[in-house]
Order: C-alpha cells, then sequence, then structure tokens
C-alpha cells in the first residue's frame, strides 16, 4: 500500500468508550427521571444517538484517519436518507 | 493459473483497500435496510403518540441499558484487537476478541430473556393479548420485534463472522500485515452497535 | 497455460464443460451466463405479452380468463422488470465490459460476481416457482400494492421473496462494480478518462445500492405481514397503504434509472464511434448521469398523485419531476451535436441508437405528461401510462440492450453477424414496436383504464392495430435472434475491431483472451474518444 496506515492506540478506544457509556447514561437518565420534557425527550434522545452514532462511526470505525472520501460518501447516504425521512414525513404532516 | 503477462491493475491481486471499500458500501444497504423499518416506525409514531408510548412501558429500561453497555464495550473490544493485531501481537487480538463473541452472547441472552417475557405476556403478533391491543399498540409490537429481531440476526452474523476471522489469525493468515478481514468484521460489528444506538432510545426510552 | 502471450487462448476455449461455465469466476463467462438467462426471461415475457395482446384483440374474454389475465400481466410485469430489465445491460454487458474498458483483467471480487449471478438464478426460480405451487402466479401488479397483495389468495409471498432474493443480486452487481471502478482502473486513467458507458455503470450501481435494500425490507414486511396478519399496511387493522406505496416508489422509481442509465451509456458508446468524432460535451454527459441518478431518489412520490397523498407533496414532487427532464435532454443534445458533422457511418448498432432517441423521446416526453399533477389525474392508471412506460423500457432500454449486442458482438464471440439481415429485423422492430405501443398512448387519453382484460367497443380498432403491431415486433426479434444465433454458430471471423473503435476493448482480440489482455492496452491521448483523424469542426 503507498501510505501507511494509523493505529489507534489503546487509551484512545477506551476514552472513547468511556464517552458513548456517559452519553448512555445522560440518555437513559434524561428519559427516565425528565419525562415531562414530552417532545423535547425524543429530539434529545435522537439527537444524542447520533453524537453517540458518529462517535462510534469516527473513533471506532476509524473514519476520521480514513481518506476523504469514505466521510463524504456516508455523508451523501445519510443525507439522502434524511431528505427521504423529511419528503415521507412532509406527506403525512400536511395531510 | 500461470499466464505470462499480468496488469499491474489486477483484479486478482490482494488489495485491501478495495475490500475496505467493498464493505463500506455493503454497510450502506445494511444502513438503507433499517433505514427503510426507520422510515415505518417514524410514520407510526407520528400517526399513533400516545399509543407508542403506553406500549413502550411494558419494556425494561435496565435490560435494554446493560445491553447498550454490552454491545459499546464489545464495539471497544473488537476495535482494540485491531490495534493489537496491527501492532503484531495476534495472541491479544485473540483475547479481545474472544471477549466481543462473549458480550455477543450475553446480548443474546439478555434478549432472549426479554423476548420470552413478552411472548409470555401474549405479546407476539397473533397471540390474544396482543391482538386485544390498540392498533398503534399493535403496530409498536409488530415493529419492536421485527426491527430487534432482525438486529439480533444481525448480531449472530456478526458473531459467526469474528469467530471465523478469529480462525484466521490462530492459523496466522489474518496477521501484522494484512489483516482487511479483522477489519471488516469489525466495521460489520461497529454497524451493529451503530444500529443498537437508534434503537434502544426509540424503543425503551419513549417517556 | 504457459504459452507465449501470442498464443492465450480466448476465455471461451480455456476451459469446456457446463461446470467450467456455471462456476465461472471469469468476468466475461458471468456476462455471458446473465446474457443467456436474461435473454431466455425476455423470451418468456414477451410471450406472455402477446398473449395479452391476443386476449385483447377483441372485448370480452376470448382466450384467458379475467383471473388469469391478472396473473399474466402481473407474471410479465415481475419477469421483465426483475428478471429482464433491472440486470440487463449492468449484468451482461457492464460484467462483460467494464473490466475491458477500464482496462483490467476481472472485477473487484470475482466471487461474489459469480454469486450474484446465482442469486438471480435462485430469485428466477422462486418467481417462475409460483407456477407450480402455491395458489398459481401472484394477479396484483408487479407493484405488490397492499393491502390487496396481503389479502389475496395467490403466491404472493413466493413472488416477493423472489423480487428479494433477484434485488440482493443486484446489490452485489452494483457493489462489485464500484470497487472495480474505484480501484482498478488502468494507470493513468482518472475517472475524466473513463468510457461513458463506465460512468453510466457507476451512477447505476449507487442507485443499486442504496435504493434496493429500501424495497427488500418493504418486501419482508408484505411477507410478515401475510403471515402473521398484522395490519402494518392493512387500513382495516390499523395501517397505512400509502406507507407501502411511499416505500416501494422509493426504490422503484431509482429502478427506472437502473433500467434507463446503462441504455444511455450503450448509447454514448455507439455514437462516438460511428460518427468517429470526439463526444460532445463528455463532462456534461458523465456528470449527467449522477444527476439523473441524484435527481431520481427524491421523484418517487409522482407516482402516487391520485393516491391519496397531501396536496402540497403532490405538487413537489411533480415540480422535483422535471428536474429529471433536464440532464436528460443534455444527453440527448450532446448526442445529436457529436453526430452533427461527423463522418457517420450506418450501421446496426447506430441505427438503434438513433432508434433509442426518437423513441426515448416520445417516452421522455409522454413521462413529463403524466409527470404533470393536474394532466395526471386524468391520465392515471390509464393506457397511457403503459404506452409511456413501454416506449422508456422496450423502446429505449431494449432498443439500447439490442444495438449494444450488435454493437459488441462481434468481440464477444469473434463473430460477425449478416448485417443485411440485422438491418431488416431493425427495421420490423423499429416499426412494430410503434405500432404496438402508439396506439396504447392515444387509447389512453381516451380514456381507456389499464389492467381490465376487457374494454369498451370504442377501443376495438386501435386494440386491434396494437395487437398487430406486437405480431410484427415478434416477427423482427425473431428474426434478429435467428440471425445472431447463425453467427454464433458459423459466422464470417470478425477483425479485433471491425468499428474503429478506440474505447480499449477494441484493442484486445476478438474474442478476448481469458484475461482480457495480452499486452499493457494503450489509453487514447487527449480522452476516451479523441479520434485520430476526426475532422474538426
Amino acid at each position: 500500500m503507498e501510505d501507511s496506515y494509523h493505529i489507534t492506540g489503546y487509551a484512545e478506544h477506551f476514552g472513547t468508550w468511556v464517552s458513548l457509556i456517559l452519553l448512555t447514561f445522560m440518555t437513559v437518565f434524561i428519559s427516565v427521571f425528565g419525562a415531562d420534557l414530552n417532545t423535547l425527550t425524543v429530539a434529545t434522545a435522537l439527537f444524542i444517538a447520533s453524537v453517540k452514532a458518529l462517535v462510534v462511526a469516527y473513533y471506532f470505525m476509524h473514519l476520521k484517519y480514513d481518506p476523504k472520501i469514505y466521510r463524504i460518501m456516508i455523508l451523501i447516504v445519510m443525507s439522502m436518507f434524511v431528505i427521504f425521512l423529511i419528503m415521507l414525513i412532509f406527506d403525512y404532516l400536511t395531510r | 493459473m500461470e499466464h505470462s503477462f499480468s496488469l499491474p491493475n489486477s483484479g486478482h491481486n490482494y488489495d485491501a483497500k478495495a475490500s475496505k471499500l467493498g464493505m463500506w458500501l455493503f454497510l450502506y444497504t445494511e444502513l438503507l435496510l433499517f433505514g427503510g423499518l426507520f422510515m415505518v416506525y417514524m410514520v407510526y409514531r407520528a400517526l399513533n403518540p400516545d399509543a407508542f408510548l403506553i406500549a413502550s412501558f411494558n419494556l425494561n429500561v435496565w435490560l435494554g441499558t446493560i445491553n447498550t453497555v454490552v454491545l459499546l464495550t464489545s464495539s471497544m473490544t473488537v476495535a482494540m484487537s485491531i490495534t493489537a493485531i496491527q501492532k503484531g501481537n495476534s495472541k491479544l487480538s485473540l483475547i479481545l476478541l474472544a471477549l466481543t463473541v462473549a458480550a455477543a452472547v450475553i446480548f443474546l441472552v439478555i434478549k432472549y430473556f426479554e423476548w420470552g417475557a413478552k411472548i409470555e405476556h401474549g405479546f407476539w403478533p397473533g397471540m390474544d393479548h396482543f391482538t386485544n391491543l390498540p392498533f398503534g399498540e399493535q403496530l409498536y409490537f409488530y415493529l419492536y420485534f421485527f426491527m430487534t429481531g432482525l438486529h439480533g440476526l444481525h448480531v449472530v452474523v456478526g458473531m459467526v463472522f469474528i469467530l471465523i476471522v478469529m480462525k484466521k489469525i490462530k492459523n496466522g493468515s489474518q496477521n501484522k500485515n494484512k489483516n482487511q478481514l479483522l477489519e471488516n468484521s469489525g466495521l460489520y460489528w461497529h454497524l451493529v452497535d451503530l444500529i443498537w444506538i437508534y434503537l434502544f432510545p426509540l424503543f425503551y426510552l419513549i417517556h | 497455460m504457459t504459452g507465449t502471450s501470442a498464443s492465450q487462448p480466448s476465455y471461451l476455449d480455456v476451459t469446456k464443460g457446463l461446470f467450467s461455465w456455471i462456476f465461472t469466476l471469469d468476468h466475461k463467462r458471468i456476462g455471458l451466463l446473465y446474457l443467456y438467462t436474461v435473454g431466455s426471461f425476455f423470451l418468456v415475457g414477451v410471450i406472455l405479452g402477446v398473449i395479452m395482446r391476443l386476449e385483447l384483440f377483441n372485448p370480452g374474454a376470448d382466450i384467458i380468463e379475467a383471473q388469469t389475465y391478472n396473473q399474466v400481466f402481473t407474471l410479465h410485469g415481475v419477469i421483465m422488470v426483475f428478471l429482464f430489465i433491472i440486470p440487463s445491460i449492468p449484468a451482461v454487458f457492464g460484467n462483460f465490459f467494464l473490466p475491458i474498458m477500464l482496462g483490467t483483467d476481472d472485477v473487484a471480487f470475482p466471487r461474489i460476481n459469480l454469486m450474484s449471478w446465482w442469486l438471480y438464478v435462485i430469485g428466477a426460480i422462486f418467481a417462475l416457482g409460483t407456477l407450480i405451487f402455491g395458489d398459481g402466479p401472484a394477479d396484483t401488479g408487479w407493484t405488490f400494492y397492499a393491502p390487496y397483495s396481503v389479502k389475496t389468495g395467490t403466491n404472493v409471498s413466493m413472488t416477493v421473496l423472489a423480487a428479494f432474493v433477484l434485488g440482493f443480486s443486484s446489490i452485489l452487481t452494483g457493489l462489485n462494480f464500484i470497487v472495480t471502478i474505484h480501484r482498478l482502473r488502468a494507470p493513468g486513467m482518472g475517472f475524466n478518462d473513463m468510457p461513458l458507458f463506465s460512468w453510466a455503470l457507476y451512477a447505476t450501481s449507487w442507485i443499486q445500492l442504496l435504493a434496493t435494500p429500501i424495497i427488500g425490507i418493504t418486501l419482508l414486511m408484505i411477507l410478515a405481514e401475510r403471515v402473521l396478519g398484522i395490519g402494518l399496511f392493512d387500513p382495516a387493522i390499523g395501517g397505512d397503504p400509502i406507507l407501502y406505496q411511499h416505500l416501494f416508489w422509493i426504490y422503484s422509481h431509482p429502478a427506472v434509472y437502473i433500467m434507463a442509465l446503462p441504455a444511455m451509456g450503450i448509447v454514448s458508446e455507439i455514437i462516438p464511434t460511428f460518427s468517429q468524432r470526439t463526444i460532445f460535451g463528455y463532462k456534461a454527459i458523465a456528470y449527467s448521469s449522477m444527476g439523473i441518478a441524484l435527481v431520481g431518489y427524491f421523484v418517487w412520490g409522482h407516482h402516487m398523485f391520485t393516491s391519496g397523498m397531501s396536496g402540497p407533496s403532490a405538487w413537489i414532487f411533480s415540480l422535483l419531476t422535471f428536474f429529471v427532464a433536464i440532464p436528460t435532454s443534455i444527453k440527448v443534445f450532446n448526442w445529436l451535436a457529436t453526430l452533427y458533422k461527423g463522418s457517420i457511418d450506418i450501421e446496426v448498432p447506430l441505427l438503434y441508437a438513433l432508434a433509442f432517441i426518437f423513441n426515448f423521446l416520445i417516452g421522455g416526453l409522454t413521462g413529463l405528461v403524466v409527470g404533470a399533477l393536474a394532466a395526471d389525474v386524468h391520465l392515471h392508471d390509464t393506457y397511457f401510462v403503459v404506452g409511456h412506460f413501454h416506449y422508456v423500457m422496450l423502446g429505449g432500454t431494449g432498443f439500447a440492450f439490442i444495438g449494444g449486442l450488435h454493437y459488441w458482438f462481434p468481440k464477444m464471440w469473434g463473430k460477425m453477424y449478416n448485417k443485411a439481415v440485422a438491418k431488416l429485423a431493425f427495421a420490423i422492430i423499429f416499426i412494430g414496436l410503434n405500432i404496438l405501443y402508439f396506439p396504447m398512448l392515444i387509447l389512453g387519453v381516451m380514456g381507456m383504464p389499464r389492467r381490465y382484460y376487457d374494454y369498451l367497443p370504442e377501443f376495438h380498432t386501435l386494440n386491434q392495430v396494437s395487437t398487430v403491431g406486437s405480431w410484427i415486433m415478434v416477427t423482427g426479434l425473431i428474426i434478429m435472434l435467428v440471425n445472431l444465433f447463425i453467427a454464433h454458430r458459423k459466422g464470417k471471423k470478425a477483425p479485433d475491431n471491425p468499428w474503429n473503435g478506440i474505447t480499449l476493448e477494441w484493442q484486445t482480440k476478438s474474442p478476448p483472451p481469458l484475461y482480457n489482455f495480452d499486452k499493457m492496452p494503450k489509453l487514447a491521448k487527449g480522452g476516451p474518444y479523441n479520434y485520430p483523424n476526426a475532422k474538426n469542426s
């Protein structure tokens, strides 16, 4: 291979894990004990889930150290999915 | 097969980058496979917000949380096993992969008890209790079983994938210099984790 | 096989026997396997189509009953869509020529390539198995619209399973092509030096990859609903049938571009070769493929204008639909500009390419008519729609497929067909096609609904004209097939480069050796269509 790859250290993986666990407890805590936030909880839960997903993809799945094309592709795929979702929900909201 | 002339860009060469790209493309299809289900979930949740809320009370948040932690931990161990093999430490890599498989088993066992409890109470589609539920709650449980079931299937596939890689590490065909298969199994495993990250709040944390 | 490079046997001769074919890892052989299977299903589909046209020759049930008719048009649709047109060009010519055009010796994952053909075969067995198992083939139409598909007694489950497996096969083909294009281009060949057929396949592959999973999961849901009896899409028990339509068309509209884009790719190959001239607007054609692929994802709602979708949604989808016309017409104008002042050689492939433009123009413009919200309310579910998409599918993709077959036939088998007979067959097919489908457009405007075995007496004449057209077209198809078959058996030996093409497939032998090239292929200076002795206008 023309370029050497990056080896992620054990400590970095462990740090990633700690942050993911913290986020998990945060989302559970908000949901179980902050129940009066109503619809906001859905948004917060999804927001935290997305942060977690990003952390997993960036550090565990190595996206951070991969060539840029991988980040571009996943960005396109995810934004397409989000547009699908918006166009679909739009139909239901405007009926 | 021998042949006298061989192209530098031959499709028969070992190409770790191609196999990584292929794996990512496959992951996109997996994301969209679950994406379709998320769309259905979103629409029905928007149409039946209260029923989804009431139905979600039947799930055990703590079991869900434990499973989340289990999967996140297994994600870490599989990522570390890649670090280990890249540093040439096959033995550590194997231990970490064994831990990953153990975590997968724990996840499935917990899932088994969760499903078992639901089915015991008649929430499986077609059972008496299920048929008496309001439509919205029926949809919730249908989606719950469908999505966690499909996810569980992916856990099993990921586990088998990792076991195969473990065998290859043992016989030396995955090593310090050639470890794309391990990386791909890791990517797949992270995807399983990634999907669970969304399933967990969508089913357990409606409050 | 240690001989000198000059004596390398062709891919057809390296090994013999059935197993050397059905378990081959060679992309060219897999392409041919696809050609034989896809071609057979095309013929089955044609036969079913002819049966329908015969039934419609006179009003009333003549040769088949209403229920049989429903099953026949469903099977016709399922076979033509999933077994013929979606795999057709990518799986046959894509497999065969993409690696050669890129100057490599195989696709990135040969074993996955073989697996995708086997999945195709398994899917085909499921689709045809409905003839034997259960209560007959599905009668839902190829769209499997819920809630009817959930309730009908016919064997929808197996058909749906077939479509699921075939979708998986299609995904694997797409995945393979994307990686091949990214990783295996000849040294020095950038993305913008690729032949346009590769660009078209690249765009197609992304659609196959990203749209197919959605229908996969949707069909699984239909299956689960049939087995478990949940009201996921059945309004009687809490579901929403329009949601099914959304999910179905999120795949199936982009699928239309899985069918059309590779066809445009073939036309973009044929036209510069036979006008011996650099393609006009290379980048515009290449990027418009990507543009069509992208915009094509967001127009699915135009299949649902009359379904009960919300008004604002409907007009947004209608508006977006018109944007697809822009990249499409960019291509058409570029093709015409390429022909302008070229040294045109009227050979059979070029005739098919020109007919493609003609047919596609009718298909495309009628597509805009049904894409317009107000007109669609009137024309939806009439024969206008049937005429429209057959112009696009058969008149467009089908013609490009046959054109590609004539273009690459000498390369694939090293034999040349009888050109005069091929031209005659072309003329008959072209005339037959227009007599067959143009009356449908008129019938649709008159208000004849689609998917019935029967019609009102005032539609009689035009239906008879259309049926006669089907006979003419089938005659042409038979002449074409017999001509190619004879050429395959005892045709004259074809030269390596019969059309003076300069893309890489013409640099190797006809038929190519197992690893495609005996020596390093030379890229044309200044782009893949830079003909050395072209007149510069």
